[in-house]
């Protein structure tokens, strides 16, 4: 365990253009909230899981983004946060597909830009989770979605990746397209298979709007 | 909290030892007695009784007792030139609940608007970890899901609402699948099952450390792409709305974070599915919520004469980090004290089983930091060790590969749990009680609906683990459904009938119009006022 006695050094950044004096060791969320920064919304979990607090960072000329609640303040730095990213332009239902055999067909149709990139790295630079977006992309394009989709288990869903695509493949889309079909069409437990079975024939054996379930006398104060 | 008398930081981690001889804890002679003295539930100044209401003359925690007997934010004169949308159903929040209620709904044909308070998917439900509870192993059945979520809950649960969410159980899972959730897989295919504390049988399943994260990304992902579903997001509900007299909700006013313009909503279902509390910081509590956790749903039913429950029933979980300071209450998870990490005071000894249930743990922690047993960093906060480089001692390895979200947490503040304890202190967690609802989700008000973590009833006075991600998705769609059988026409007139009875019961019963609720966002985030 580090000391922290060393909070108390005032950190000066800047916040959506307001000046911010902060200590050291706040969060670029808690700096803004310690700077009384208005309308910083888009926050949520506070541990970088949500993927809502996108910001831009200016260090000179160096640009980068990250999420806010996992950049600590630094001397000097301009930060940004960042609209939402755009609902995405692709549309599908899940229960729209029916037949395995034609999904690399339904994927092309659905994201038709996914084979166009052009290798330019900004969606593998700008991800937050040091995801291999590019890579995964071109695994989709080739339908090996189970292990394109594998690659985004970290996704924390800010979009940030679509917002840097010059190609608007949307890859954070992609990426979910990718793992959504992986279960729906490959993922048939059979634990889980039997249990539903074993129910649907109870309930067949019942009269409609019948519990097979009884609540039984449980031990009492059993939990103390 | 900083005027208790602890052990500095440095000095606590200069004598810490991860070799120490242990013994094993004490005995714990009286858990009532530890409840009674040292848990916020039962510690008397922490409870109030309501006054107005539903549930006038019920207990209710203190501080949210204040905000469900508080004025409402606006009045009529805040709804003249008001634009209206109407919709055949309305949902309120975007989690786990409020995503599987639109998608439901949906399903059955309806027009669905569903209203967040932030970003889709900003929620309770994206952080879980551990898992969801269903009986699919041959050892297990739904009746044995269905005993232990009713004695985890001190048999106070209402066994019809247990019955019918163990019973959906299957088909959730099923459910979840089909709309592209994964799930973690033994080669013969089964799905992989966990025990946890209060179970009789292996019912965790789970996708990693990150089931929370994976639900709610195929659901958020569902949602937006759902052809019938609109979303509107940065715009908090701050109140429901009524018919003439004040008995039906009709419909909900939002207020835009970005520009502060109100929007009113005219249906004939609206779904309650806003989450829970924790960012009250009841009793002065850290937190593992949501910044959106204030406990909107629960004012917003009270305020429109919908009973609660067990409103003075709260899960403070023994494991909140205390440093690093950004991550503040949030969770340490269950699983590493299963996997056998112990507990330490600031002198280095045991001083509770720690696989006892939740609340007594806490009490025992609080009762370790308020006898000036417990460690203090600079702020005055206080915490206790949890004993990780042990663990990492007797089992290399396990924390990386078991809790990779926890070492990457860590390792931005510069922290190895594999060589330093962890200082830790029970964190507000989770609220147990809610809105009453029946095994649709309806409330006792004709057109609201409640569902997830604002209703109450399923869990009794505690929950026990992977049961709230079960419930949220069971309700959330059987209010869904139900939800879509409304035949009437809808609303011909919307009103604020009920702010103006609740005003005056207030003003009978002597309570000044002083407060506002809900409370939407906590000060610190709202009011610049953020300190450390
Ligand atoms: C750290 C953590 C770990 C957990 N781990 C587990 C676990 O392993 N297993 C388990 O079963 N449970 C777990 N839980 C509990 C479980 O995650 C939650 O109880 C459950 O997800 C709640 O779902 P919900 O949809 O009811 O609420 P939420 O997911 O919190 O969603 C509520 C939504 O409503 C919105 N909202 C709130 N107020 C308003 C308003 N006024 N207007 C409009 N929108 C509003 C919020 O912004 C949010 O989007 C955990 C909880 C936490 C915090
Ligand atoms: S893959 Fe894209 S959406 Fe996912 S975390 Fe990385 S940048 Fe964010
Ligand atoms: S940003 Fe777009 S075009 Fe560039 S590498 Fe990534 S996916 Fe390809
Ligand atoms: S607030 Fe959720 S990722 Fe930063």
């Amino acid at each position: 365990m580090t000391n922290d006695s060393d909070n108390s050094q005032t950190i000066n950044l800047t916040i959506n253009g307001v000046a911010v004096a902060a200590s050291a060791a706040m969060t670029l969320v808690e700096a803004a909230w310690h700077g009384g920064v208005p309308r910083v919304t888009a926050v949520s979990c506070l541990e970088s899981v949500c993927g809502s607090c996108r910001v831009l960072l200016r260090r000179g000329k160096e640009v980068t983004v990250n999420l806010a609640c996992q950049t600590f303040v630094e001397e000097g730095i301009e930060a940004v946060f960042l609209p939402p990213q755009v609902p995405p332009l692709h549309h599908y239902e899940i229960g729209d597909f029916t037949d395995g055999w034609n999904i690399q067909a339904r994927f092309h149709e659905i994201f038709p830009e996914a084979s166009h990139c052009r290798n330019c790295h900004g969606c593998v630079r700008s991800c937050p989770k040091g995801i291999d977006v590019e890579g995964a992309i071109a695994l989709a394009a080739a339908g090996h979605f189970r292990d394109a989709g594998e690659a985004f288990l970290e996704c924390v869903m800010c979009e940030l990746c679509d917002s840097a695509c010059p190609e608007l493949i949307a890859p954070a889309h992609v990426g979910l397209f990718c793992r959504r079909i992986t279960a729906h069409f490959h993922l048939r437990p059979p634990n889980l298979i039997y249990r539903l079975e074993e129910q649907r024939k109870e309930k067949a054996g019942l009269a409609a709007g019948e519990s097979h379930y009884t609540i039984s006398p449980f031990v009492k104060g059993g939990s103390r | 909290m900083s005027m208790i008398n602890a052990m500095p930081l440095a000095q606590a981690r200069a004598l810490y030892r991860p070799d120490a001889d242990i013994g094993p804890p004490p005995e714990l002679a009286d858990p009532l007695a530890l409840l009674n003295a040292f848990h916020p539930d039962y510690v008397s100044s922490s409870v109030a009784k309501l006054a107005v209401g539903a549930n006038a003359g019920d207990n209710c925690q203190r501080e949210l007792a204040e905000l469900l007997q508080a004025e409402a934010i606006i009045d009529e004169a805040d709804l003249a030139g008001a634009p209206v949308t109407d919709t055949d159903v309305l949902i309120i929040g975007g989690g786990g609940a409020g995503c599987a209620a639109a998608l439901a709904a949906a399903e059955r044909g309806a027009r669905v608007l569903l209203v967040t308070k932030l970003r889709l998917g900003d929620s309770n439900t994206v952080m879980a970890e551990g898992g969801i509870q269903v009986a699919i192993e041959p050892d297990d059945s739904i009746q044995r899901h269905i005993e232990d979520t009713l004695r985890g809950g001190h048999d106070i649960g209402n066994p019809a609402l247990v019955a019918a969410m163990a019973e959906d159980g299957p088909d959730v899972i099923r459910w979840l699948i089909h709309e592209g959730m994964q799930f973690e897989q033994e080669p013969s295919g089964d799905l992989c099952t966990r025990r946890a504390g209060g179970m009789s049988a292996a019912r965790i399943v789970h996708c990693r450390d990150y089931t929370g994260l994976e639900m709610m990304r195929v659901l958020r992902e569902a949602v937006i792409q759902h052809r019938s579903i609109e979303v509107w997001e940065q715009s908090p509900a701050v109140e429901l709305l009524s018919n003439e007299i004040g008995q039906k909700c009709v419909g909900a006013v939002f207020k835009s974070l970005a520009d502060g313009r109100f929007r009113m909503v005219r249906t004939h279902s609206v779904i309650l599915a806003t989450g829970g509390l924790g960012r009250l910081h009841l009793n002065g509590f850290p937190t593992s919520n949501h910044l959106g956790a204030t406990g909107d749903g629960l004012v917003l039913a009270y305020r429109m004469g919908a009973r609660l429950r067990d409103l003075d029933s709260f899960q403070y979980h023994p494991t909140g980090l205390v440093y690093p300071p950004h991550l503040s209450g949030k969770l340490v998870t269950e699983g590493v004290r299963a996997a056998g990490a112990q507990m330490l005071n600031a002198a280095g000894q045991r001083f509770i089983d720690e696989l006892l249930p939740r609340d007594i743990v806490s009490a025992a922690i609080l009762r370790e930091c308020q006898e000036g047993r417990g460690i203090r960093v600079d702020d005055g906060r206080v915490g206790v060790w949890l004993d990780t480089p042990r663990l990492e001692r007797s089992q290399p390895g396990l924390l990386e590969r078991q809790f990779p979200k926890l070492l990457a947490r860590a390792r931005v503040s510069g922290i190895d749990p594999r060589l330093d304890p962890l200082l830790i202190h029970p964190t507000l967690h989770y609220q147990n009680g809610g809105v009453v609802i029946d095994v649709n989700g309806a409330t006792t008000v004709p057109g609201l609906y409640a569902v997830g973590e604002v209703a109450g009833g399923i869990h009794g006075r505690n929950r026990i683990m992977g049961n709230a991600l079960l419930d949220i998705i069971s309700f959330g769609r059987r209010a869904g459904v139900a939800a879509t059988s409304q035949r009437d026409r809808g609303p011909k007139k919307v009103t604020l009938e009920h702010v103006n009875r609740a005003r005056r019961e207030l003003t009978l019963a002597g309570i000044p119009l002083t407060h506002e609720a809900p409370q939407i966002l906590p000060d610190y985030a709202a009011k610049g006022i953020w300190n450390r």
